[in-house]
């Protein structure tokens, strides 16, 4: 999928002050669709009831965390093939296995910078302006 | 035969700038030194668990590294409250104590200020309550915490360091019990 402005980007983080500084990188990335979710379970109703082009997802969160939405998105066809970054401060060597065989696109961990940030969204998306 | 039971052992444990650790465990209890560092002290009473980081946000004027700055802040308190949330904690039962923050270096920008503005700001953003603490001054400190029953001890140090030519005098120390 090749990166576009108007591109729908989903920030899914049960910490809002996490929210607010991703929103934030993304809009100096140039991204300027940006919707947000507080848990997986949000995030999923949020997905089901109009698509973002782009996930990007914390992996602890309350109710449905980053592994159980990923898995429910790509359970659901119109969501299947989304886009799906996980951004947390966990390095654990079998959650990102885990996340790799539920079909993650990318995984960048915190804290990130706006470099790293920009080099993961591109690997999946493309280049950014 | 007497049969006797000794009473367990208290652990005292030592977290040093960007750590963080977790107990639900009774007898242990953290313990940290701060200038201009600040330390959060975060735990649920209902679930008796709880736990303490310390960080230090290096200050610098310029957006991108304050942003830098600001994110790894961030990290370092999510991963203390997930940390609790592992043990069971509950997010909306959260409660904090906030200790450190001192100007300890005359002269120099207010980095102490820098930390404790962040962590104020980013508990009232998570709406965790803040119940007790005790931040700024010009004086270091040594915090205790005990995670399960959130008793808190500072003992503040007697000045800044100062350049000595003959033996100092004993520290005078304010031992002060914070609950």
């Amino acid at each position: 999928m090749a990166f576009q402005k108007n591109m729908r980007v989903l920030i899914v983080d049960d910490t809002s002050t996490s929210r607010m500084l991703i929103r934030d990188a993304l809009e100096q990335l140039g991204m300027t669709q940006i919707a947000s979710a507080n848990d997986g379970e949000e995030a999923l109703k949020a997905m089901v009831a109009s698509p973002s082009h782009l996930v990007i997802s914390d992996l602890n969160m309350p109710k449905l965390d980053g592994l159980g939405l990923l898995k429910a998105i790509r359970a659901h066809p119109p969501t299947k093939k989304t886009p799906f970054i996980i951004l947390t401060g966990k390095s654990d060597r079998a959650v990102i296995e885990h996340a790799a065989k539920l079909g993650v696109n990318n995984y960048i961990t915190k804290p990130f910078t706006l470099a790293s940030l920009k080099t993961g969204i591109e690997a999946v998306v493309g280049k950014l302006q | 035969m007497t049969l006797t039971t000794a009473a367990p052992a208290t652990r005292r444990i030592t977290i040093i700038q960007g750590e963080y650790r977790v107990s639900d465990d009774p007898n242990v209890y953290f313990t940290t030194i701060l200038g201009s560092c600040v330390a959060a002290c975060i735990r649920d009473p209902e679930a008796r668990v709880g736990g303490l980081n310390h960080f230090l946000l290096p200050g610098d004027a310029n957006r991108a590294a304050g942003k830098d700055a600001e994110r790894y802040g961030v990290y370092l308190m999510e991963l203390l409250i997930n940390g609790i949330m592992q043990k069971g904690g509950k997010r909306s039962r959260l409660e904090a104590k906030l200790f450190g923050g001192a100007r300890t270096m005359m002269g120099l920008s207010d980095i102490g200020a820098m930390n404790q503005a962040f962590a104020e700001e980013f508990l009232r953003n998570e709406g965790i309550r803040i119940v007790g603490g005790d931040l700024g001054g010009d004086r270091g400190r040594r915090i205790e915490y005990w995670p399960v029953t959130g008793r808190a001890r500072q003992v503040l140090f007697s000045s800044h360091a100062k350049v000595e030519t003959a033996p100092p005098p004993p520290p005078s120390m304010g031992d002060v019990d914070l609950f």
